[in-house]
């Protein structure tokens, strides 16, 4: 092959385990058996694989790109669920849901671990950036970005930090700066999202990116070349050396020298490249110039410009040099397989190039035409007239698929008998000053969550610069229409990492109480699930208990996963990640200003608890404090959450219930608190006795599907839950400035609101300020 | 919609052609132009590069945003672009009495032209919106107090002494003048629109000032009173939907009804 044009043969007539070796020398991370089959093809065609080939392959056949581990458990319990509102789901780079007769929304749900892990504040605004494009790229309008997040204890000494591995407290800082960067600058409100702290995550952070959009229905574009003749044209930012093997790098576990392998797989983002992006892009497409839209992201060219072809049922020819670039000295299998930031392909017929060109041009955004559709299913790339790849889009982009051991490690769980601790008060004091309850204002306030002047419940609402913790955003994504977006995530990893199967069902609960606390109905889901090395059967063994407890919880809840991710690997030396499965929650509400939110509003005005409450301290933050490491795992059943979830609804709808806050971590009185701090009041609840519980353990118990109301009839509410048999309590009023719990007259707390919002507010602010 | 009805003479609004200026990272052009629209004007986005003459227009906004990345100065890339392209007829188009409103990053763009506080004319500013004492980009909600005597054509159907609730989301919003009589001027020539206040209407410190703004200072206007500028954003609190009394909306509504009886 011709050295002029820096491209190699590569020789794989080799014995195994320099064919394993050759794999990892040249970043691929491909395992044998797939070298083998590699090896087996260019056997058939009778000659040697140039690098750019093999690069190819090492791209498409990553588990970032192919979901090799994960493919077939999620077939089976994941994918094969559905919705009547789903337009089109699973299958591209976000998925479309209904809105409502004209318009359709558009949800996306990703992971940006591994770059966050190595450069927080790059890593994290690109994930910001992939998750636009993944929205934009079905001509939707981003109207809202969430952003869940995973960290070490913040409070690590850095003695105890694991070689190569960044501080809790620089990652964290690294990570919200980048998403505040990207997502200020480019105008779009980061709305949900959440913060954790979990010893878990010291040397594998979880950085999760989601975003929703916004579409007219007749503007839906697919990720695809439309017709023979379709040319493909490249847009936005130049092509450069950051970002090359990323995909690979996403696709295996972090070690010592991640830092300096590995920090060229890590992109550069700008956002005020994007900016323009998105709306020469959105203005294209409105106008019916673009056949086919895809995002640039991983894998690069090498993926888009196959997937995009064979996904339109044709092949394509590049011509390579055509590319534009960053740098001069980049080798084409580089400028093939570069992930750089802010990069779109369109597919696009001769007669509208012109006006697609202009469009551009007047956004002074990069548009070059790099080349077009061709009958054959093939990828073909030139590079100055010179042939340099020549492969047939099937066998790349049909990565192997693996059913990985499973190996379901035992966890025994016991209820047991605890001593009555005899400060329940410091305790609360304590729990609400834990980094995982604490106040995330730190985070939430530098993020532009007002933007696009769309936002009709922001993350932190209150009385003005005192604020409860909301359980959804809101978000109103047409103009002429008072429907509105209702955006929840939720996660506990505690749970999850205590009862895989139980912590999933779990998350799929919170969520959906999440999004009725504010009225809104839950619509469709997403999922990011972060695990570690599929490869070891006990960590395979959490993903398929995961997968297996997400599928219990939503099958009778009339909605279905619309989008989703998988990033596994989340691994170093010193072991796993937490099973992390973040699910993303989309709901609608017919009338944003029917809104409910969980500041307490009135004084004298009554408190509800809906819901049961067990005996599951399991995973809680209350054992946590203790230091207790048994208990039973809070189970959930999908009827009742349904059916409670319905009654709620519809006495919103009636305009009885005043606030709303649902109970997780913390249960009860942490509840409580957290919605008197919005506000100017205290509370005051007294207990009845409680069958197999004492006072202290009912008000922290952590039983799913329960939620903290504020009622002003009681009459008519308890009427109504009666009639719809719905368990609920009425537990005391608004009263006052202290939060008093008591029962038959014992008190077991009493502490004025100031000082627990003050804990409140202050446990990350000490460790940030 | 109902505004039109409400408010005036529908076709008459319509004749009104507002310019919402923008460059690239420019990103809240969307929220005021539909600010107008809403109001029955007809509002148009217009590219710096596209733009042909400011006085095709009545009323010109810069909206907020991070024009050019905020990169030098907040708002700096985008008022030397404009001075570039405008400077005369701009000066000439303000003399004439059109309003010019910038909020947020278009408030910086109107300081960094020299435009605000304008005292005399000049081309470069003679005023600053510095970083945040917290030295953090904040989002959160301010509460305003209007100010204005009755100068600020943006201002003028909102009662002296009202309270509004308004977003605020910006790093640099901490207006200072090189000097104290600076200050002392502006109050006199009642410049000053809004200033920060806490929940009894008394000017409180951060966080209710989120910037520490000097006097709480969160909009001022020039010496005629048709330039204007804040860092909160009445175009997202446009809709009165938290019920806290005043809307964004009356600022819209202001710089229209002098407009129209210009």
């Amino acid at each position: 092959m011709s050295s002029k044009q820096n491209v190699f043969e590569v020789d794989l007539n080799l014995p195994d385990e320099k064919l394993l070796e050759l794999s990892q020398k040249i970043g691929i991370g491909l395992s044998l058996d797939e070298m083998k089959s590699v090896k087996n093809y260019f056997k058939e065609k009778g000659r040697s694989p140039t690098d750019i080939e093999i690069q190819a392959i090492g791209q498409a056949w990553s588990e970032h790109c192919c979901y090799k581990s994960s493919k077939n458990v999620l077939k089976k319990f994941i994918f094969n669920l559905e919705a009547p509102q789903n337009i089109f789901v699973i299958k591209e780079d976000a998925g479309v849901v209904e809105f409502d007769e004209n318009y359709a929304y558009v949800l996306a749900l990703e992971s940006h671990n591994h770059p966050s892990a190595v450069e927080p504040y790059g890593g994290a605004a690109t994930g910001i950036g992939g998750i636009l494009r993944d929205v934009v790229c079905m001509g939707a309008q981003p109207v809202a970005l969430i952003d869940p997040i995973f960290f070490g204890p913040l409070d690590l000494p850095y003695k105890q930090l694991p070689k190569g591995v960044k501080h809790p407290e620089f990652l964290f800082r690294g990570v919200v700066a980048g998403i505040r960067d990207y997502g200020n600058r480019v105008g779009i409100p980061t709305v949900s999202g959440s913060v954790y702290f979990h010893p878990g995550y010291t040397s594998n952070c979880i950085v999760n990116v989601g975003c929703v959009g916004i579409v007219k229905k007749e503007d839906i574009i697919h990720s695809r070349v439309k017709e023979l003749g379709d040319i493909f044209v490249m847009v936005g930012g130049k092509t450069g050396k950051d970002g090359i093997h990323g995909v690979n790098f996403a696709s295996a576990e972090l070690h010592e020298e991640s830092e300096t392998t590995s920090r060229s797989a890590v992109q550069v983002g700008d956002p005020i490249t994007k900016e323009p992006l998105i709306h020469a892009c959105l203005e294209a497409n409105s106008k019916k110039l673009l056949n086919g839209m895809k995002d640039l992201g991983g894998g690069g060219l090498s993926c888009v410009v196959g997937e995009m072809a064979h996904a339109g049922g044709f092949g394509a020819k590049v011509n390579l040099e055509k590319v534009l670039l960053k740098e001069k000295d980049m080798m084409p299998w580089e400028i093939w397989v570069s992930e750089s930031q802010e990069r779109m392909m369109l597919a696009v017929s001769e007669e509208n190039l012109k006006e697609v060109l202009d469009i551009f041009n007047k956004w002074d955004v990069n548009v070059v035409v790099i080349g077009e559709t061709i009958p054959e299913k093939r990828v073909l790339v030139y590079y100055e007239g010179e042939k340099i790849f020549d492969m047939d889009s099937n066998f790349l982009t049909s990565g192997p698929l693996y059913a990985r051991e499973v190996r379901i490690v035992e966890r025994i769980q016991k209820d047991i008998e605890t001593e009555k601790p005899t400060d329940i008060n410091k305790i609360l004091t304590k729990m609400i000053s834990d980094p995982n309850i604490a106040s995330k204002d730190w985070v939430i306030l530098q993020y532009d969550h007002t933007v696009r002047g769309s936002t009709s419940l922001t993350p932190l609402w209150g009385d003005v610069v005192n604020f409860s913790p909301q359980d959804s955003a809101i978000v109103k994504p047409v103009e002429d229409i008072n429907k509105g977006l209702v955006i929840s995530t939720a996660i506990n990893p505690f749970l999850v990492e205590y009862d895989p199967y139980w912590g999933s069902a779990s998350a799929i609960d919170e969520v959906f109480r999440n999004i009725v606390a504010v009225g809104g109905r839950p619509h469709t889901l997403a999922d990011c699930l972060n695990f570690g090395n599929p490869e070891k059967p006990e960590r395979f063994g959490d993903f398929y208990q995961s997968v297996m407890g997400l599928n219990y919880a939503t099958k009778d809840l009339k909605i279905s996963f619309s989008s989703g991710n998988v990033s596994l690997y989340n691994e170093s030396v010193i072991g796993s990640c937490p099973p992390t499965p973040t699910i993303l929650c989309v709901g609608i509400i017919d009338d944003i200003n029917k809104k409910i939110t969980s500041n307490f509003k009135k004084e004298g005005n009554s408190i509800y608890l809906v819901g049961k409450t067990e005996r599951e301290f399991g995973g809680s933050l209350y054992y946590r404090v203790l230091g207790i490491k048994d208990g039973i795992a809070p189970k959930m059943n999908p009827k009742n959450l349904v059916n409670y979830s319905n009654a709620l609804l519809e006495s919103m709808k009636d305009g009885i219930i005043k606030s709303c806050h649902d109970l997780s971590e913390g249960g009860l009185a942490v509840a409580v608190a957290e919605m008197t701090f919005g506000s100017d009041y205290g509370a005051e609840l007294d207990l009845p006795l409680i069958q197999d519980m004492r006072a202290d353990e009912f008000i922290f118990s952590e039983s799913n599907s329960r939620w903290v109301i504020e009622i002003e009839n009681d009459e008519k509410f308890e009427d109504f839950l009666k009639k719809n048999r719905i368990p609920f309590m009425r537990i005391g009023k608004i009263s006052g400035k202290d939060l008093k719990i008591t029962q038959k007259g014992e008190t077991l707390v009493d502490v004025p609101i100031e000082t627990l919002r003050n804990k409140w507010k202050n446990a990350i602010w000490n460790h940030m300020g | 919609m109902l505004f039109g009805i409400i408010w005036g003479d529908y076709l008459d609004r319509s004749d009104i052609k507002v310019c919402v200026l923008r460059i690239e990272g420019t990103n809240n052009e969307e929220e005021m132009y539909n600010a107008f629209k809403r109001l029955g004007t007809s509002p148009e986005i217009v590219h710096l590069k596209e733009l042909k003459d400011i006085f095709d227009y009545n009323c010109l906004m810069i909206p907020g945003g991070f024009s050019a990345g905020d990169y030098v100065r907040a708002g700096a890339i985008f008022a030397s672009r404009i001075r570039a392209k405008m400077a005369n007829e701009l000066h000439k188009f303000i003399d004439e009495g059109w309003p010019v409103g910038g909020i947020c990053n278009g408030f910086q763009v109107l300081v960094e032209l020299g435009l605000l506080p304008g005292f005399k004319r000049m081309d470069y500013p003679n005023a600053c919106l510095f970083l945040n004492n917290s030295a953090r980009f904040e989002c959160r909600p301010t509460l305003l107090k209007h100010e204005s005597k009755g100068k600020c054509i943006f201002t003028r159907n909102i009662p002296k002494g009202e309270i509004m609730m308004v977003p605020s989301a910006h790093g640099e919003g901490k207006l200072l003048l090189p000097k104290e009589k600076d200050f002392d001027k502006l109050f006199e020539n009642d410049q000053v629109v809004f200033r920060y206040v806490d929940k009894k209407g008394e000017y409180a410190e951060y966080p209710w000032n989120p910037n520490d703004s000097a006097y709480n200072i969160a909009g001022i206007c020039n010496e005629a009173g048709n330039v204007f500028g804040m860092m909160p954003h009445p175009e997202r609190a446009y809709f009165d939907r938290n019920k806290n009394g005043i809307s964004g909306m009356k600022i819209f509504e202001s710089v229209l009804k002098y407009i129209e009886e210009k």
